[in-house]
Order: C-alpha cells, then structure tokens, then sequence
C-alpha cells in the first residue's frame, strides 16, 4: 500500500466512507476470506484486519474507485504476507512462479472435454463448492473473483497484481481443472458415457 | 438456449483456430468489452460445432458457480468488534 498520502479525509468523511463504501462488501469478503481459508476464525481474523488496515490507509483510497477492488486487494495481499506465513500448512508451490517460468500467455485451448452441459446444470452446490474448493488457491482465487465476485479482467490484474494476459490464461486453466473435477461427480452421477439414463 | 440440439448440418465440425476463437467466446461469457463481439459471437455459434459446444458448457459452468455455491454467513458480532477496534485506537 502506498505510503504516499495524497490527501487527508475529515474524521466524518472517513466514517463516511467506512460506512457507505466499506462495510457493505463484508459479506463478499467473508466469503472470499473463507474460500481462502476454510477456517470461520481465520475467515474472521483476516476481514477484521483488512478493515483495520483499510481504515489506517484510508487516505489511499481515491473516491469514486471501486472500493470493493481495492479491499479485495488488501485482504489478498494480507492473505499471503500474514495468514499463509504463520499457517501450519506445508510450503506449497507459488504457482505465478511456475507460470512466469512457462510462457503465461501460451495456453493449450485444444483440450476438449466430454463433459455435458445437462450434467453441470445438475449438480449439486456442494458438488459445484467442494470442485471450487480442490483447487490451488491461486486458480481457487482466480474463479472466485471472476465467476462468484464480478470483477472484470483488469480488476483482478489489479487485485492480483499480475498482468490481464496471465489472468486470462489463469483462468482457463483454472476452469479446465474445474472441469475435471466436475467430470469425475458427472461419472458417478451416470453422466460417464453417451448411454442415456431411463429418462 | 436450447443445448440438447443435435449437430447442425450448418456447423462445421472443426474449427480452424480453436485457441483464438475459444479465447474470444470465453472474454465474451466474462463480460469483457469487445468491439463486434456480439456480431462475431453469433456467427461462430452459427457455423461452428465446437466453439457453440465450448460455449455452452463454459456458460453452464459460469451459471452452476454463480448460481449454487454455497454462501457463509457472515458472523453476527464481526462488524461490531471491527467498529469496537477502530473506535478504541481513535
């Protein structure tokens, strides 16, 4: 976060803002922090901080920006600095690390899948959250973002602080996994093979 | 839209540059802006088995996630101890 105050809010303004523009988005953080972690404590740890860090850094905030980029980017940010670090899980590989080592923009959209449209539309939340929920967080975060949040394509190269380009070859390896996932539920559903059901 | 419908003798049965074109119809499912992509968009649904098969199960699987995810409710004292904070290091 910038240091740099370029200008200083009143006190009523900044509640202003904490109130109108911040705290509505706490349910999508909540989720988002929750997606990230699995934990209801770690999920609640992690949004009170980001609201803590966005009130001290208010004066960073440009009016009229979207508010709900800008916190998602800090809650982001304070994901990996703060929670991974201090987490027991074993180091996992960065996945931007592989990708910068890989050319990002080169993406093999050549693989098909045989997964059919009416088995996806009959799956289960659970099915749909547990698939999300399996994958690395990198590409976990990229569909979470984009599918369950909205955010255009440069939004989330602002929040992830990585170019549109490997957003966009993020994602599509991140719903090709998704895909696999969903395929394997397909199977045990009856949706393996062409042979139609008795309805 | 209707997705059970068979392969229409109009489509061609391969595209010739399925990464281009694949690319192009999933920037279009995620809302980006693209100049003509409406015009373009329903040309290759028009002409092509696999860009309108790929488009259909992309948009499913945009629809599934948006639609059935399961949702967390927000812990009811969390916005309050957030506001205790803030107000207790004024």
């Amino acid at each position: 976060m910038s240091e740099v105050q370029r200008k200083k809010y009143s006190e009523q303004e900044k509640s202003k803002i904490f109130d109108q523009e911040f705290m509505p988005n706490i349910d999508s953080m909540y989720n988002f922090a929750y997606r990230l972690t699995f934990d209801e404590d770690d999920a609640k740890d992690l949004v009170q901080d980001t609201y803590l860090k966005a009130f001290r850094f208010i004066n960073s905030f440009e009016q009229g920006t979207n508010a709900k980029a800008w916190l998602f980017r800090i809650l982001k940010n304070s994901f990996i600095n703060d929670y991974r670090k201090k987490s027991k899980q074993p180091a996992k590989i960065d996945y931007q690390e592989v990708e910068t080592y890989y050319n990002s923009d080169d993406v093999d959209y050549t693989s098909t899948t045989d997964l059919r449209v009416d088995a996806v539309k009959d799956m289960l939340g659970d099915e749909i959250s547990n698939a999300l929920n399996s994958l690395a967080v990198d590409f976990r975060t990229v569909i979470i973002l984009c599918d369950l949040e909205g955010f255009t394509y440069e939004e989330m190269a602002k929040i992830l602080d990585i170019p549109i380009g490997t957003v966009r070859s993020r994602l599509h390896r991140a719903r090709n996994l998704l895909k696999d996932k969903l395929r394997s539920y397909a199977s045990t559903m009856g949706y393996g093979n062409d042979e139609e059901e008795g309805s | 839209m209707d997705d059970n419908s068979t392969p229409s003798g109009d489509r061609k049965l391969s595209c010739s540059d399925v990464s281009k074109c694949f690319q192009l119809l999933e920037s279009i499912l995620d809302g980006e802006n693209l100049p003509n992509s409406k015009e373009m968009l329903n040309e290759k649904l028009a002409k092509c088995e696999p860009c309108f098969k790929h488009f259909h199960l992309e948009q499913a699987i945009r629809d599934v996630l948006k639609t059935k995810c399961t949702k967390q409710a927000v812990p009811s004292e969390l916005e309050a101890s957030i506001r205790e904070i803030i107000q207790d290091r004024k």
